[in-house]
């Protein structure tokens, strides 16, 4: 359904909508007037459909440069009455956190929501946070939707919520969550933001300690809504022997689980909608008639913590009591509790220990039968898509360390490269934290040099990150005469997360032509030389770095290509070995093109005994031309 | 005996025994070049490697490579094969002015690339004082444009490379004593289905005599020496290094410059390129004429007919200069023999014990 289902006028109407998708609705029929939003996966989405549907709506939408920018725009637009939604990633959440602890102590006016979508398991993230956490140290209300419906749901709920306690509300939204498809029953839209914006001269919105009270306060009177928010919830027996406690989509697996295991007489489900602050009396009510507690939730015991001494609070009245979950190690995914995603079979196991039920989740031939599929299933490594400038810029990159014959540092960060620490990058990236923070570290060791540090330091940077978080780190490393190259891998797109626009693009989320703002404009201002060149031309790109590596000071080298994704689109030319010229394994290349350069369009041709350029796979970029020793790839320009 | 890149990163990079002389650096894009450095940037894994057959500086039977070039073991034990010893030079002035003696070497080279014996040669361009590189000439012109020497070990055999893949053959090969070597041992090699064409594509090799290249940072100290001046040509005579400048002529004592002597031209055995088809030198004394050493069959044809064309004069080597080339070439080999000998390493020099005792029992032959 996508795009046409969120924009869809049909109130009553039920249609399929991914997570995201979902929350993008709920602001629309909240009648938000400004949305921001750093890329980030599992929520890339919601601002990409945002900022699709912001011209006929009449709001505003903006990819911003970070998510603390992203939340300060957001938040300006609630000070002057208009609704705002402000999306991130959990990683982004720690960009925004320290203006996001100052908004709850300041206050908001109209309803501003923050939707933090979190990555269990890290399938797109380095880290796997639970951003519960912070949005407790942030005084906010935390809401978790369970599917899709609840995302559109609480979003529409979280501004009302966030205009009645006038501070932000936070939405967590995990990646089953944002990724899932379900049917959503669509409610009215607004006819488009009401009213002119306007910041009263009398309008204070200030962060002072002594408001510390009020943000207790408001965490007091969002407790009493809870109590009878209709998003917390119990479900099952009025007496359970055992009740789960759970949130987002543990609250889907556990109701299986109960139902699979034909407990539904001896456990019952309370699902929190609200995971902060918590419903103590709604809580404490199911907790006096249950002897057993089981708490269902990803990734951290934040329930389990927070419940637990909510019980050691009230002892006397729910004892006793036995608490079950992530410490007891019963609620376990494959890597253990607390660590990764759990799914129904988790919650069954436990919940099958607990009620003393046999049950097998699984056929007790089942590790044999696993591994036998396994052999079978071929080895994929992460790594860097055919054609990809990264790779060609690794190559010469890892090329030019070698020449340079020092031990040289290469420090990176979150994007597409950071595969660079992978086979696909040479395994040259030996860094990797933060947004940007590559940067900041070549800079710490650049002023090394006092104490007898003599390597050459290298940081790695993408475009998009470089306008992220790179350029403070730059103005200090270039004002405090640190020494390192700055590489900026631009790929003239945020690659990682679907092609969102950045400033050296010349194009906003809607679609307008600005002027862009390039690296070396940016790095130029500060004073700092910059190189630009085209990392295809992977030989010039050796020279250019070999070059820049012996020079001294802080330098920037932008090695620009567009993502091939992107221009094949437009231009993909035919590239083929020539298996006259292609000698195989008589080369002393050993299979250079598929094993080493490891573009995955270069295959072998096994039953030949020499190259093969999938093309399928291939994207056209010819690189591997230039750098076979027989000259045997051949790029013809097709069309 | 066969060995792979690990090999040749032991026994060959890491000791700087490395000639600079290029051969390896396009059979497999694991071999680059910097500043003549000559780096493996990736292990390939391979346990045998045509980098490891071709180089020459891995173990090379000495007598063996006398016998597959010239079909014969050699007479004489310091100078090699030789039919003629001759002082020669370019007849044309603009090859003879151009040249750095007597333009022997463009004056053959213009000659066969003019008839189309050839259609290219590799040879090695640069600008007096800086850094050369390697080049392919397809025309007279271009190779009158390369003459004149660059004493740094520049990888000229890069460019064989090149003129295979682009299909250009027969090529003519003018190189260093190192580089000479290595082209034989590339059109000797069996197995080398990819890159022994390139050797077969060889019509005929130019060795020039060598006794030591210098390290590339010569050339920064060559420009803190002439500072703003252009320098218009390079040249060593026995005991000094000679630089001509649009400002006049700088000499400095050779002794200066023994500092950048690559550390494997110190461990050389040949300094007057044994297996070349002709080699061609100094005479020591009169920087218009050249020493000619016609080594091979093909080398003579070469020479008798660049003679009856009238490129090339010649007149007897003086005899009594004979003695004085032979003792500088023992001289050389005996250093050699010592130095490997005192860094205890096994020597890439397979030599039998009448060899070693003919050099090291009398030192006439
Ligand atoms: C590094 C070096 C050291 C030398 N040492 C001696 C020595 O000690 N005693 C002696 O008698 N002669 C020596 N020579 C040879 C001498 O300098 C002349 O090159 C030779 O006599 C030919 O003279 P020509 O007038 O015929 O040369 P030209 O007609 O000027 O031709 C010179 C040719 O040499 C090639 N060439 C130039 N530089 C290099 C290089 N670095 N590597 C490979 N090829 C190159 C060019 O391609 C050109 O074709 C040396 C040459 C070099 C390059
Ligand atoms: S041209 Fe070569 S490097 Fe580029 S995508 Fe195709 S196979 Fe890969």
């Amino acid at each position: 359904m996508s795009i046409l289902g969120v924009r869809l006028d049909e109130p009553g109407r039920s249609v399929l909508l991914t997570g995201n998708e979902a929350v993008a609705r709920g602001a629309l029929e909240a009648g938000i007037g400004y949305a921001s939003s750093y890329p980030g996966s599992p929520s890339a989405e919601v601002l990409g459909v945002l900022a699709e549907l912001a011209g006929e709506r009449g709001f505003y939408a903006e990819w911003s440069v970070n998510e603390k920018v992203a939340l300060e725009g957001a938040a300006a637009a609630s000070f002057a009455g208009l609704r705002a939604i402000c999306v991130m990633k959990a990683d982004g959440l720690n960009v925004a956190l320290d203006t996001l602890t100052a908004l709850s102590e300041s206050g908001t006016k109209a309803g501003l929501v923050v939707v933090v979508s979190d990555d269990p398991g890290g399938h797109s993230s380095v880290k796997e946070e639970d951003s519960r956490y912070l949005g407790k140290v942030a005084h906010l209300v935390i809401l978790e939707p369970a599917d899709p419906q609840e995302a559109r749901d609480m979003t529409v709920a979280a501004f009302g919520l966030s205009e009645q306690l006038r501070a932000p509300v936070m939405l967590r939204c995990v990646t089953r969550v944002c990724h899932a498809g379900g049917n959503v029953v669509l409610g009215a839209l607004p006819p488009g933001p009401a009213g002119r914006p306007h910041f009263g001269r009398q309008e204070r919105y200030i962060t002072f300690v002594a408001f510390h009270g009020l943000q207790e306060q408001r965490l007091a009177q969002a407790r009493a809504i809870g109590e009878n928010w209709p998003f917390n919830a119990y479900l099952g027996p009025p007496e359970p022997e055992i009740l789960v406690i759970t949130a987002g989509p543990g609250f889907l697996y556990a109701r299986e689980a109960v139902e699979v295991l034909g407990l539904g007489d001896r456990v019952g489900i309370l699902k929190l909608g609200m995971s902060w602050p918590l419903p103590e009396k709604f809580l404490l009510r199911h907790l006096k008639s249950a002897s057993k507690v089981l708490f269902v939730e990803e990734v951290e015991p934040f329930h389990e913590e927070n419940v637990g001494y909510l019980v050691a609070c009230h002892l006397e009245e729910v004892h006793p009591l036995a608490i079950y979950g992530k410490k007891s190690r019963h609620v376990a995914g494959p890597q253990g509790p607390g660590l990764g995603e759990i799914d129904v079979d988790a919650v069954i196991r436990a919940l099958a220990a607990l009620a003393g039920v046999p049950h097998e989740t699984r056929s007790s031939d089942y590790g044999r039968e696993a591994r036998q599929l396994v052999k079978k299933m071929p080895d994929r490594e992460l790594g860097f898509c055919a054609g990809c400038p990264h790779r060609a810029s690794f190559w010469a990159l890892k090329t030019a360390i070698a020449l340079d014959g020092r031990e040289a540092v290469v420090l990176g960060d979150i994007g597409c490269y950071t595969l660079g620490l992978t086979r696909s990058g040479y395994f040259l990236m030996q860094t990797v934290h933060a947004m940007g923070s590559g940067v900041g570290i070549a800079d710490g060791l650049g002023k090394l040099g006092r104490f007898g540090f003599d390597q050459p330091v290298i940081a790695l940077v993408g475009d998009s990150t470089f306008y992220h978080a790179a350029v403070p780190a730059l103005i200090n490393a270039r004002y405090n005469r640190s020494r390192f190259l700055l590489v900026v891998l631009d790929n003239e797109t945020t690659a990682m997360t679907g092609h969102q626009p950045h400033p050296g693009m010349g194009v906003t989320a809607l679609g307008e032509k600005v002027p862009a703002l390039s690296v070396e404009e940016v790095a130029g201002a500060l004073g700092v030389p910059v190189t630009v060149h085209d990392p295809y031309d992977v030989r010039g790109t050796v020279e250019v770095v070999y070059r820049l590596l012996r020079q001294d000071g802080v330098r920037v080298l932008v090695l620009r290509r567009t993502c091939a994704l992107v221009s094949a689109r437009e231009r993909k030319p035919r590239v083929y070995v020539d298996p006259e010229r292609c000698v195989g394994d008589a080369c002393g290349c050993h299979r250079f093109c598929s094993r080493v350069f490891g573009c995955p369009a270069s295959i072998w041709d096994a039953a030949r005994g020499r190259a093969k350029v999938d093309e399928a796979v291939c994207n056209g970029c010819g690189v591997c031309a230039t750098l076979c020793p027989q000259g045997a790839i051949v790029v013809e320009e097709v069309g | 005996m066969s060995g792979g890149p690990d090999d040749l990163a032991r026994k060959v990079l890491q000791p700087g025994q490395c000639a600079g002389c290029g051969l390896c650096l396009d059979l497999c894009p694991y071999l680059q070049v910097v500043e003549e450095k000559v780096v493996m940037i990736h292990p390939c894994g391979l346990k045998e490697g045509d980098c490891y057959r071709v180089c020459p500086r891995t173990p090379t039977d000495w007598e063996d490579m006398d016998r597959s070039v010239f079909g014969a073991a050699r007479a004489d034990h310091v100078l090699g094969h030789h039919r003629e010893i001759l002082f020669a030079r370019a007849t044309a002035p603009e090859i003879a002015a151009a040249g750095q003696y007597g333009g022997v070497v463009s004056a053959l080279i213009a000659f066969a690339l003019g008839r189309g014996e050839v259609r290219g040669a590799v040879l090695t361009a640069g600008a007096p004082g800086e850094m050369p590189r390697p080049a392919l000439a397809e025309n007279p012109e271009e190779a009158l444009a390369c003459a004149g020497s660059k004493y740094s070990a520049a990888p000229s055999l890069r460019a064989l490379h090149e003129a295979a893949r682009r299909g250009l053959e027969p090529v003519a090969v003018v190189g260093r004593p190192c580089q000479v070597l290595a082209v034989r041992k590339l059109q000797r090699a069996r197995g080398l289905e990819a890159h022994h064409l390139a050797g077969r594509k060889v019509a005929w090799v130019t060795g020039l005599f060598c006794f030591w290249a210098l390290d590339p940072a010569f050339y920064a100290f060559l420009r803190a020496k002439t500072g703003d001046a252009r320098i218009l040509r390079v040249d060593f005579s026995p005991d000094s290094l000679l630089v001509h400048t649009d400002r006049g002529l700088l000499s400095e004592p050779v002794d200066k410059v023994r500092g950048f002597v690559r550390p494997a031209c110190r461990e050389c055995f040949d300094p007057t390129s044994e297996f070349a088809d002709v080699a061609v030198g100094s005479t020591e004394y009169d920087e218009a004429w050249n020493t000619l050493v016609v080594r091979s069959e093909r080398g003579e044809a070469l020479l008798r007919a660049a003679r009856e064309a009238g490129v090339i004069e010649v007149k007897p080597y003086p005899p009594e200069r004979l003695p004085l080339l032979r003792t500088a070439v023992l001289n050389k080999k005996l250093r050699t023999l010592e130095a490997q000998a005192a860094r205890g390493e096994s020597s890439h020099l397979q030599l039998s014990e009448g060899y070693r005792r003919a050099l090291t029992g009398r030192d006439q032959p």
